[in-house]
């Protein structure tokens, strides 16, 4: 071979050798690109959830599994010894409910909740909304929307907090239709917990504290705290004076004697009960504030960790959405912590509720007793003055008794607290009742006030001279009237709604 | 220089092999550029999931206690000398590099031996006073014996990574969300805080 023929051979190597390199740089510089694509779609939302997103469906797309779970909270077949996901009436079980609420909503219609998901429904199904026939009809205001819907967040946000809390709870009825959900406890670009109700956020400045110092595990309460809790509508607000704005009586503390004092000291009342003509008091629902005197919540245990607890699925380790009686879930609840027969903890749960209730059933009847009395001392001509003491006994005995009945659980969060305050609600109402009898010696009756007949909610309801049939036929009327419009409004103003996007 | 003379072009070739290598090396350069090269010699978590097969690894490791104080690399790299940390740190980049080239990468990510030695010696050098707690060695049984036959997370076994880890395990990342945690939505502290001014005045 000479040097010319050795030279092209030298070249011809050289050339494919650079073909291959350029070859495989190309075929690396395209793989690379290749997997850059698939990583933008992998592990990449499936929507973008946009500020105040209503629809739980939309967080679903992202959330699969959360979701699932969260649709579960539609199921009511679970009952336990008091209470479960069951719509259980709670006046046909307890009469006495009837009298204690004489003159106020409650007394009409109070059912036994059946979870977020009927939140919206069981409202505009109750007696207590009434049947308005118009926007600006009804008996209560729109501020008791706020607990009941992702819908509120998104409309404080496009209206303001005070327009929310203005004007007739009809004003707002096609506006509020989703049901409670992840919009109402999380952030939607990084599913944070957030605080979306003012009430709580104005609660903490009131106290002087600053909610935003709130640990992860403090929020994974506080999100529930938002609505669970007990609160008044403040019509007396400076500068907003008329609008019944959710407040929160926390200033002093959280204890029944703190709120109390809140109260009183503000001359604040919820309604004049019917029969005594006491200015009362209604404790909503105090959960988390008798929770917070309990044992768990000393421990760092958050509400979450037994009503929301950690489950695996297909190997992924998420929260479960479906809330729930942790008496219906003992294993992934209880268990976690105490390694005992789910019999036997079901039973240290029943054990300390009917334990309570013995007392809390006693301090029924007083009330009761002590309302019927009152009333027979107006009756045969009793003063203001002469009763004012004694109105004031009933009030607050009468609100210990709620705090302990409406904190739902609360015999089980904190049985010790529950059984005092149940306890200086008997002394309370007995003080007020000796008061009494001595009044009505002075007023020259004898004997004994006899107990009413108020066996079922019926008579209870009649005792008290309330026109059930009335109220019925009113709510039939705006189901079938309004109700549906309200519904066709809402459709229409969500088919407008962009898809995540 | 005998190779450089064979292979060196002649005068009126010169200037289209120049051109030619610097197309070579630009589609180099390119590599490196679209492949993120330089973002490897740092500590940032960020650039253990350039190749999204270590989400869950990221992501578990994220929702862990050890997300306050330690990266990855604070683990999975030897931390004793700089050169060290740089040789292993070059030979495991190209290790899994390769493999996601590939397409090679399995469902369950495994660590192998080399790294198991790295990642064990990194557990002591940040928990040195608790291994060798008296305290502790008493109230855990067997742990003074243990500590030395053997792994810490043949026990800890849900540090940091949990206890499930595969490609499926992780629905998705949100690149947001290690935002600064605020407890109140803009929206509502906007209207609130002008409300509390209000009042102020």
């Amino acid at each position: 071979m000479n040097t010319r023929s050795k030279l092209r051979v030298r070249n011809w190597v050289l050339f494919a050798l650079t073909i291959i390199v350029v070859f495989s740089l190309g075929l690396l510089a395209s793989s690379i690109l290749e997997r850059k694509s698939e990583s933008a779609f992998a592990y990449t939302p499936k929507v973008k959830i946009g500020l105040n997103e209503p629809r739980n469906k939309v967080w679903g797309e992202n959330f699969p599994r959360e979701y699932q779970s969260y649709l579960q909270n539609a199921d009511t077949l679970f009952k336990s010894a008091y209470n479960g996901n069951a719509m259980i009436d709670m006046l046909e079980v307890d009469p006495r409910l009837v009298v204690l609420w004489a003159g106020y909503g409650f007394s009409k219609d109070y059912n036994q909740g059946r979870g977020h998901t009927y939140a919206v429904t069981d409202l505009q199904n109750s007696l207590r909304t009434g049947g308005p026939t118009g926007p600006d009809d009804g008996p209560m205001p729109s501020t008791c929307w706020t607990c009941k819907s992702p819908d509120v967040p998104r409309l404080m946000g496009e209206i303001g907090v005070d327009n929310f809390y203005k004007g007739k709870w009809a004003s707002k009825g096609s506006e509020v239709v989703n049901a409670i959900g992840c919009a109402d406890c999380h952030d939607e670009k990084n599913m944070n917990l957030k605080i979306t109700r003012p009430a709580l956020i104005e609660a903490f400045e009131a106290m002087g504290k600053d909610i935003n110092q709130a640990t992860h595990q403090e929020m994974r309460s506080l999100v529930c705290a938002q609505c669970h809790v007990e609160y008044y509508f403040d019509t007396k607000i400076p500068e907003k004076e008329g609008i019944p704005y959710l407040t929160f009586p926390w200033e002093n503390g959280f204890s029944v004697e703190e709120m109390e004092a809140y109260y009183d000291e503000k001359e604040f009342k919820d309604w004049t009960h019917g029969l005594s003509k006491a200015p009362m008091l209604k404790a909503q629902h105090p959960g988390y504030e008798v929770y917070l005197t309990g044992i768990h919540a000393k421990r760092g245990v958050s509400c979450a960790d037994c009503h929301m607890p950690y489950k695996s699925e297909g190997g992924q380790k998420f929260t479960d959405h479906h809330i729930q009686s942790p008496l219906n879930n003992v294993a992934n609840s209880c268990q976690v912590c105490h390694r005992e027969e789910s019999e036997n903890l079901i039973r240290d749960v029943y054990d300390r509720q009917n334990r309570i209730i013995v007392n809390r059933d006693k301090l029924e009847e007083l009330l009761v007793r002590a309302h019927v009395e009152a009333k027979t001392a107006w009756d045969l001509g009793a003063t203001e003055e002469q009763m004012a003491e004694i109105l004031q006994d009933i009030r607050h005995a009468q609100w210990r008794w709620d705090y302990a009945a409406a904190s739902h659980g609360g015999s089980f969060h904190s049985p010790v607290e529950i059984g005092r305050v149940i306890g200086t609600g008997i002394d309370v109402a007995q003080e007020g009742r000796i008061k009494l009898a001595r009044l009505l010696i002075a007023l020259g009756f004898e004997g004994e006030v006899p107990y009413p007949d108020i066996a079922t909610k019926e008579k209870a309801q009649a005792f008290i001279g309330m026109d059930v049939e009335k109220l019925k036929l009113e709510k039939e009327k705006f189901q079938k009237t309004l109700l549906p419009e309200w519904m066709k409004a809402a459709e229409e103003r969500e088919a407008k709604m962009e898809d995540g996007e | 220089m005998g190779i450089y003379k064979k292979l060196k072009p002649q005068e009126n070739w010169k200037v289209p092999v120049i051109v030619l290598l610097g197309i070579i090396s630009g589609l180099g350069f390119y590599i490196l550029h679209i492949s993120k090269a330089t973002s490897y010699v740092s500590d940032d978590p960020k650039v253990c999931v350039n190749c999204h097969v270590m989400i869950p690894e990221y992501v578990s490791w994220r929702n862990s206690s050890h997300r306050e104080w330690a990266s990855c690399a604070d683990c999975h790299v030897p931390q004793d000398n700089v050169a060290e940390k740089y040789f292993f740190k070059a030979k495991d980049g190209i290790y899994h590099a390769s493999v996601y080239t590939t397409r090679g990468e399995p469902q369950v990510i495994r660590i192998k031996e080399a790294g198991k030695k790295v990642v064990h010696n990194n557990c002591i050098r940040c928990h040195e006073n608790q291994v060798t707690d008296a305290k502790l060695a008493s109230q855990v049984d067997g742990h003074f014996a243990h500590r030395t036959d053997r792994a810490c997370w043949e026990c800890h076994r849900e540090v940091p990574h949990g206890k499930q880890r595969s490609l499926s395990t992780v629905n998705f990342v949100n690149d947001e969300e290690l935002e600064e945690d605020v407890r109140i939505p803009a929206w509502l502290d906007e209207q609130l805080k002008e409300n509390y001014q209000n009042k102020e005045q």
